[in-house]
Parts: structure tokens; sequence; C-alpha cells
């Protein structure tokens, strides 16, 4: 199999390619994807290879894009919708948690909705309010969802492939943080990852970090940077969450920090910390501790205070380190 | 001429009295559950008494390859597109041979085989799903033709504004039918929208045709040229189907409390009686053939009734399936501490 080096959008450029390619039912959906090839151009090129009616430009209208998705998943299609910046997502949201959610549930399991919707996730890009947030939670408190995000270009595409050939909807969430940073050897082929296997960064015995997604570089260099004897958990997938390869690990170290970019109050580090008190309270040597984006929209000027950095990190290790 | 003219006339009859028939046998079955409701034995309903001309008169144009994204109305459809009797009063009953096995309160039928898309809810959201499922036929080089059913209260959500666009601008094999009751629960069309429905076509560049909805051949011929339209890819059109509601909103509501110009059951404007004229004045019926169908009806649909409450309760698993393909480790575990 060949490869070579992407970054995070040539993989998933790469996985469209190869989904397109190898199933006529998948179809992609959303606003300026075609010729413009997105405006992050995670689907460049894809229009002149597949044609229009394959690759379609839609008009500006998010629960449509979605609604439309659903319709297109229940009368037997792989449709790969993209919403532009997650922030917009919500118009769509009746659709996403009433409709996609639902429909095999509802319909006794005489309908399904396979389909993969993608969008671009978090800060880092300047966006401001209304081009960075980190809405994780909102779909991972929705049954019927199943919630992706991937850390790295290899992931990126093996998870993405998975999600389209599964049979229920993933909301994939792609943190366009990292969408250039790194590069990384990747298949040209398919290739898959599993849904809800998390994977091991890194091994240690002082303590654990869980994280995912826009987070997971910068937990991995604080580590590095500070020689930390620690094990670092990238979950993948939110939902359904690996609950193994947390638990043994929590067993193992007994320190637990969680660390993501979503505001604190409800976030999905919330539910890691819940999970892991309830079956395994007697492990822990220290509070589970939580480095998250603040209780506050997340600012255009001043974002380098917004997320997660190595600074709040090392506070968090030292006062796990010092509980007894 | 004459004769040829006839016998084509006459090849048509029994394609009408099944109309007729339809439209009966739903009017028979609405009577009851609303009556049933108020013994006890059934939780809730949304009657359709007033629509049935309309919904037969699409269901007549529509050929059995052509899929209906309904709305919680849409029995008399139901009915006539050939969906047992038993696949809507299991559902009301919400019992375990109810095809989404109790899931959903009353009024929410689903039937893949009769190619009826399960009823949600929220209202208006069916929109932009019949326009990818048009999207999707289309691709995948079918014939068939998508209609889409829903409420005057539901011209006035976004996603109508959403699936009325998205069809248009992709030209999709897909008909749009406002069942306009004149009411959304107490709120007039009147104050829902200052303009007629059927104008709202205009603004997606695609034809918007006013029915007579009460009327079953009218609305058949309507229905008939709009599908057609449709099927021969010359895009969407929207029909306003002018009928009324004759019931309250639903069994939960007092329509006097809001309302008193009512349509009654039996008067000039009832669509049975508009339809009984009518058949009769094309001598495809007599009042005797037709006071046979109606008989039929209230036997078939006490029977299928009392069948059908008789079927017990789905088992307490079903209510946790099907919430993905394979059940998460999460609701195993949820699951086992509540049964
Ligand atoms: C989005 C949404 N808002 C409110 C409701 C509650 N509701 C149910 S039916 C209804 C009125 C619908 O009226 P219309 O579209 O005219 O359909 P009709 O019931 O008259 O057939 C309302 C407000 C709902 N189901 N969905
Ligand atoms: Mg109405």
């Amino acid at each position: 199999m060949t490869s070579k080096p992407m970054n995070m959008v040539q993989a998933l450029n790469s996985a469209l390619d190869n989904l397109l390619s190898s199933d006529d039912r998948v179809i992609l959906l959303g606003e300026d994807i075609g010729i413009d090839g997105g405006v992050f151009r995670v689907t460049d090129g894809l229009l002149a290879k597949y044609g229009a009616e394959r690759v379609i430009d839609t008009p500006l209208v998010e629960l449509g894009i979605v609604g439309m998705a659903i319709g297109m998943a229940i009368q037997g299609l792989r449709p790969i919708p993209e919403i532009q910046f997650q922030d917009f997502i919500y118009t769509a949201m009746d659709q996403i948690i009433n409709q996609m959610a639902k429909i095999r549930f509802r319909s006794g399991g005489e309908y399904e909705c396979p389909l993969v919707l993608r969008t671009p996730y978090g800060g880092g890009v300047k966006g401001g309010l209304y081009h960075s947030q980190s809405g994780e939670s909102y779909f991972a408190h929705t049954a019927g969802l199943t919630v992706v995000t991937p850390s790295n270009p290899y992931d990126a595409k093996g998870l993405l492939v998975s999600a389209a050939q599964g049979d229920d909807p993933v909301i994939f969430l792609e943190p366009k943080r990292l969408y250039r940073t790194a590069k990384q050897e990747v298949p040209d082929d398919l290739y898959k990852i599993p849904i809800g296997k998390a994977q091991v960064l890194q091994t240690g015995n002082d303590l654990t970090f869980i994280t995912y997604g826009s987070m997971v570089p910068t937990v991995m260099d604080t580590v590095k940077k500070n020689n930390l004897d620690a094990d670092v958990l990238d979950l993948r997938t939110l939902v359904p969450v690996d609950k193994n390869a947390i638990m043994q690990s929590v067993q193992k170290t007994g320190r637990i920090i969680i660390v993501h970019e979503a505001p604190r109050t409800g976030g999905f580090g919330a539910e890691i910390s819940a999970m892991i008190t309830e079956r395994g309270i007697d492990f822990l040597y220290a509070p589970i501790l939580r480095v998250t984006g603040p209780d506050s929209p997340i600012p255009y000027r001043m974002e380098e205070y917004y997320a997660p950095n190595e600074r709040r990190i090392m506070n968090a290790v030292k006062k796990v380190m010092e509980s007894a | 001429m004459e004769q040829q003219k006839k016998e084509k006339t006459e090849s048509e009859k029994p394609r009408y009295i099944r109309a007729y028939a339809a439209m009966v046998l739903s009017r028979t079955l609405d009577k009851k559950i609303v009556s049933a409701q108020r013994q006890g034995r059934v939780g809730f309903y949304t009657p359709t008494m007033g629509q049935e001309a309309l919904q037969v008169g699409i269901s007549m144009a529509l050929e059995k390859e052509d899929y209906v994204y309904g709305y919680y109305r849409d029995v008399p459809m139901m009915l006539h597109r050939g969906v047992p009797i038993e696949t809507i009063i299991n559902q009301i009953m919400g019992n375990s041979a109810d095809t989404a096995k109790g899931r959903q309160m009353p009024s929410h039928y689903t039937s893949k085989a009769m190619h009826f898309m399960s009823v949600q809810s929220p209202v208006a959201s069916n929109l932009p799903l019949a326009a990818g499922a048009a999207y999707a036929l289309r691709y995948l080089k079918k014939k068939s033709v998508v209609v889409t059913t829903f409420g005057d209260g539901a011209t006035s959500t976004p996603d109508f504004h959403a699936g009325m666009n998205l069809a248009a601008v992709f030209k999709l094999p897909l008909v749009f039918v406002c069942e306009n009751n004149g009411y959304a629960i107490s709120l007039p069309v009147e104050r829902q929208t200052p303009v007629e429905i059927s104008l709202k076509a205009v603004a997606y560049g695609m034809p918007g045709v006013k029915a007579d909805g009460m009327n079953f051949v009218e609305m058949y011929n309507a229905a008939k040229k709009a599908i057609h339209d449709a099927r021969s890819g010359n895009g969407p059109t929207l029909i306003d189907a002018l009928s009324y509601r004759m019931g309250p909103h639903s069994t939960s509501d007092d329509p006097s409390k809001y309302r008193t110009d009512e349509v009654k059951e039996g008067s000039d404007r009832d669509p049975l009686v508009i339809g009984e004229k009518l058949l009769i004045s094309m001598e495809f019926a007599d009042d005797k053939l037709l006071e046979k169908i109606r008989n039929e009806a209230i036997k078939t649909v006490d029977e299928k009734f009392d069948a059908c409450e008789k079927i017990p309760p789905p088992d307490p698993m079903t209510a946790f399936q099907d919430v993905y393909k394979n059940m998460t480790w999460m609701l195993e575990e949820e699951v086992k501490d509540i049964l």
C-alpha cells in the first residue's frame, strides 16, 4: 500500500476520495464544498472528479443540508454532509436531535440513517465566538448519535472511513486547529480505525491524561517538555467512549487529569469524571481535575487565553501529584 | 366515440368506489378511536375528519413505487395506499404488534412496506427529508415521486422554506401538499400568514395551485398533474389543499374556545357527502351501494379494533432497542438497572 505525508485536511480529502470511488451511494453535500473545495479545502478536487450530482454545492441552509442528508440516507444512500463551521449547526439541531438520532428507534428499526455529519470545530484560527466553538457535549447528550473527533491525520482518515461505513449517524468533529499543524505518513488506500476505541499515545505510571481532538498535541507537548511519567489517552470516540481503556489507566495511576477545549460546565470531562468515580473511586489518590476552556464565549483578540495551555496543565499536575 | 368514453369511465369506476370506501373506512375508524379515547381505551389521537377527500385524491394519483413523507393526520391516505388498518390501530394502541414497538405516541405511524416514512412530532421537519429522499430516488434512477404532506401551520416554519427552496433549486421529483384545514390548533390560517398559501410557491419559482380539498375528484386531478410533472422531470409543485379540520386538533383539545365556524358531519361541506353526490352523479353508485360500503366499514373497524385491543403490550426490552444498530455498553448497563 502506497502512502505519503499528509496533513489532516489532505488525509480527510483522501478518505472522501476513496469513499466516493469505492461506493456509488456516497454523496457529499454542503456549502461551498464543490467548486470552491470547501472553505478549509477538505473537499478540494472532488467535484471535478465525481461530478455535481455527487459533490453538491447546496444553498445556505444548515437544517436543509442535514435534513436532505437524512432523507438520502433513509432511501439507501450514504451521504456525508458538511457544516462549514460547527458554530452554525444550531439551526439544524432539531434535524440532528429529533430526526437523525431517532430514525431507527422511532420506526422500530424499519428505517436506518447511515450518514456522517462532518464539521470543523474549536479555536485556533482567530475566528472569534462564531467560528471557534466546541459543542461536542450537545451531541454526546443525544442518544442515537455517535460522536467522533480525531487528533491527527492518520486517525482522521481511518475514523472517517469507519464512520462512513457504519450503519448509524455519526457526528464527526474535525479540530480545525490541527487541520494543517502536523503531517503524518498516511496510506493512499482505504483503511479503518475502529470507532469506540481510544488510543494510548504514551504510557507512564504517575498520572493519566484523558483528552481528545484539539487538545491532544497540547497535552503531548506538555508531557514531553516536562518529562512527565504519564499515560496519555486520546479518546478518539466520545460516544460510545472507551470505558476499558480509561479504567485500565485509572487502576494503574490513580491520578487523573481531563483536558478539553470546550467550556467546563456540562462538558464531556464531567461525564468522564463521573464515570471514573462511579466505577473506580477506590483507585484514586487525588481528586479528578479538569483543565478546560472557561465558561465564557471564545474571544477574538484574546483567544490565547481561552484554550488549556502548558501552564494550566502543569498547575493541575502539581495539584494531583501533591495529593496523598 | 360516446361508447369509448363510456367504457373508459366504466373502467374508472372501481377506482372511484375504492377511493370512497377508503374515506368511509377512515371516518369510521376516526370516530371509533375518538370514542375509545373517551372511554380510556386509547391514550391520545389526532382526528382526520374533514381531510379524507384531499388525502385520498392525492393517493389515487400515486404509483406503488412512490413515497410519502407525511404527517400525523394521514390515516385516509395510508388506508387508501393499502396500509393495513391493523398497522394504524396497533400504532394507536402502542402494542407488541406495532411497527415501532409502542415507542411513539398515537398518530405517529410507520410503514416501510407501503413507502410511508415514519411520522415525527416536530412540525414540518419531514420536508427537508422529503427533498433528500427525492434527490436519492432520482440519483438511483428510480421513476418514483415523493409526496410530502403538512399542515397550514407548517408553512411558517424554517423547514418549510428550506424544503421548498431545496426542491426547487434541485428540480426534484417532489410534490408538496399543504393540508390546509384552516387551523393550527387554535390559530386560524389568516393569522398564520397574510398570503394565500399557494402564492408562496412563486417565491421559489415553482407552480402553486389551489385545490378544493373537500372534493376528492378535484384533488385527484390537481395531484395527477403535479405528480406527472414531478415524474417527468419538471420539478416540484405546491398544492394548497383547502379543507377543514372537522374535529378537535387532538383528543386533548376543546375547539369551542376558539372557533364557532364548524363544518358539521353530514352537512353539504362534509367531504364524504360531497363524495357521495359525485359518485351518484357519475352513476358509479346508488344509495344501496353507499349504504353497503358504510356498513362494511363499521363491521371492519369494530372487528379489527377489538382484535388489536387484545394484543399484549411490547416486551419492556424493546423500549431500549434500535437506538443504534448494536446496543452501546452504556445502555446495556442502564437497562440492567431498569429491568
Ligand atoms: C415545531 C413544533 N412546534 C409546535 C408543535 C406543537 N404542535 C403540534 S401540532 C401543532 C399545530 C400544527 O398545525 P398545522 O400545521 O396546521 O397542522 P394540523 O394540526 O392543523 O393538521 C402544534 C403547534 C410541534 N409539534 N412542533
Ligand atoms: Mg392546520
